[in-house]
C-alpha cells in the first residue's frame, strides 16, 4: 500500500504498543523491512492520548495536521506471524486510496460527529483507570509483577472495554494463572464490548 | 520521611524526603518542583502559565509545615486539578496523569495530538515532523 502511494503524498507511520519494548517489536519491523518510520509507544502514552482501545486501529491525519478519520478496527484480514505483516481489509486499502486521491472532498474523511463516535470524551473512571494501567505497567517493568496485577485488575474494571490495557497485562503476565480467565473467554465476556468490532466505512459525513 | 518515586506523566523522579501519610503524600517545596514542575508561590501553586489557587477551605488539606519546611500533599492537590493518579504502597510508587483541563479537552480542536516517539534506533519523531503528507498512524503490538 504504501509502495503504491508513496508519490502520492501520502506516509504510513506505524506505532507499536509494546511495554517490552524494541526487544519485543525489533523482530517483526526487520522482518518486515518496514521503510516507513516505525515508531515505539513503550508506555502506551499516545495510544492514550488517541483513545486507541483494540490494535491494530488506524488515524488518519491530513497535510495540516487535522485528524480526519478515527480509530478505524483494521484488523487485518490476514497476518502473518513470522514477520507480523498485515494484509489489510480491501475495502479500507480502497477508502485509503480515494482519501489520497481526494482529499477532504472524500466520502470517507469523518465529520466532527463521526469524529465524536470514534473517540468520545473521556470521563473520570477513564482517566482513572489509565492511571492505574500505567502503575501496573511501571512495576511489571521494574520486577514487581504480582503487585502490578491488582492495579491492572482496577484498570480492566473500571473502562473494561479497552482492550489495550488487558493484552498488555496478559502479556506481561499469564492470563489463566495471575487473571483466571482466557483469552477465549474474555472475549465473550459481554461487558467488555465486541474484540473485532465491525470495521464501518460508512458515510459519516451526515453524522 | 521515607523514599517515593513519582511518575508524573512522563517524567519519573525519586524524591528522598516524602511523608506518606496512607493515602496522602506530602512532598518538600523543593522535590515538588522536582518532581512535578509546580512550584507555591503566594498565588497559589504555579507552573509556566497557570496558577491553581488553593481555596482557603483547602489550604490546610494541602499545605502545612514539617519539620524541615512547608510541605505539599500532591494527592490533595491532583484532586484540586482533577488529576487521576494512582498509588503502589508496597513499592512506594506513585503515577500522576493528566490534569482535568487536558483531558477533557484533548480533541476539541480536531487537531491530531502532537507526540514525539522514538523510532527502533532510538531518533526521536514528533507529528509536527511528519505533517505535510496525508499520514495512515497505524498502531499495532505484538501481543
Amino acid at each position: 500500500m504504501r509502495q503504491e502511494l508513496k508519490d502520492s503524498n501520502f506516509e504510513v507511520v506505524t506505532i507499536a504498543c509494546d511495554a517490552k519494548g524494541r526487544a519485543a517489536v525489533e523482530p517483526f519491523i526487520e522482518a518486515a523491512h518496514q521503510m516507513h518510520p516505525s515508531l515505539l509507544d513503550e508506555k502506551l502514552a499516545v495510544a492514550e492520548l488517541y483513545d486507541v482501545r483494540n490494535v491494530p486501529a488506524a488515524f488518519w491525519i491530513d497535510e495540516t495536521g487535522r485528524m480526519v478519520r478515527a480509530n478505524d478496527p483494521i484488523y487485518a484480514q490476514k497476518r502473518n506471524r513470522e514477520t507480523g505483516e498485515v494484509t489489510l481489509n480491501r475495502e479500507y486499502m480502497d477508502a485509503v486510496r480515494d482519501w489520497v486521491a481526494k482529499g477532504s472532498a472524500s466520502d470517507y474523511v469523518m465529520n466532527e460527529h463521526g469524529l465524536d463516535a470514534r473517540m468520545p470524551a473521556l470521563d473520570s473512571d477513564d482517566v482513572q483507570a489509565a492511571a492505574f494501567f500505567q502503575l501496573g505497567t511501571y512495576l511489571a517493568m521494574h520486577g514487581h509483577s504480582a503487585d502490578a496485577l491488582v492495579h491492572f485488575k482496577r484498570a480492566h474494571a473500571r473502562r473494561p472495554e479497552n482492550w489495550t490495557y488487558k493484552r498488555q497485562a496478559w502479556s506481561l503476565g499469564d492470563i489463566e494463572r495471575d487473571y483466571g480467565t482466557t483469552f477465549q473467554e474474555a472475549v465473550k465476556d459481554p461487558a467488555s464490548g465486541p474484540f473485532y468490532p465491525p470495521l464501518d466505512l460508512g458515510d459519516h459525513r451526515k453524522g | 520521611m521515607s523514599a517515593a518515586t513519582i511518575l508524573y506523566q512522563q517524567s519519573e523522579t525519586r524524591v528522598e524526603d516524602a511523608e506518606e501519610d496512607g493515602t496522602k503524600l506530602w512532598l518538600t517545596l523543593a522535590d515538588l518542583t522536582a518532581a512535578t514542575g509546580w512550584t507555591l508561590k503566594p498565588e497559589g501553586v504555579c507552573k509556566d502559565e497557570i496558577c491553581v489557587p488553593a481555596p482557603d477551605a483547602r489550604r490546610a488539606a494541602l499545605i502545612r509545615d514539617g519539620a524541615s519546611g512547608t510541605l505539599l500533599d500532591l494527592t490533595e492537590f491532583a484532586r484540586l486539578i482533577e488529576q487521576p493518579f494512582a498509588h503502589d504502597e508496597k513499592s512506594s510508587v506513585w503515577y500522576f496523569g493528566p490534569a482535568g483541563w487536558e483531558w477533557k479537552t484533548k480533541l476539541s480542536s480536531r487537531r491530531a495530538p502532537d507526540f514525539v516517539l522514538p523510532d527502533i534506533a532510538g531518533k526521536p519523531h514528533t507529528l509536527a515532523e511528519l505533517l505535510g503528507k496525508k499520514l495512515l498512524i497505524l498502531f499495532w503490538a505484538s501481543w
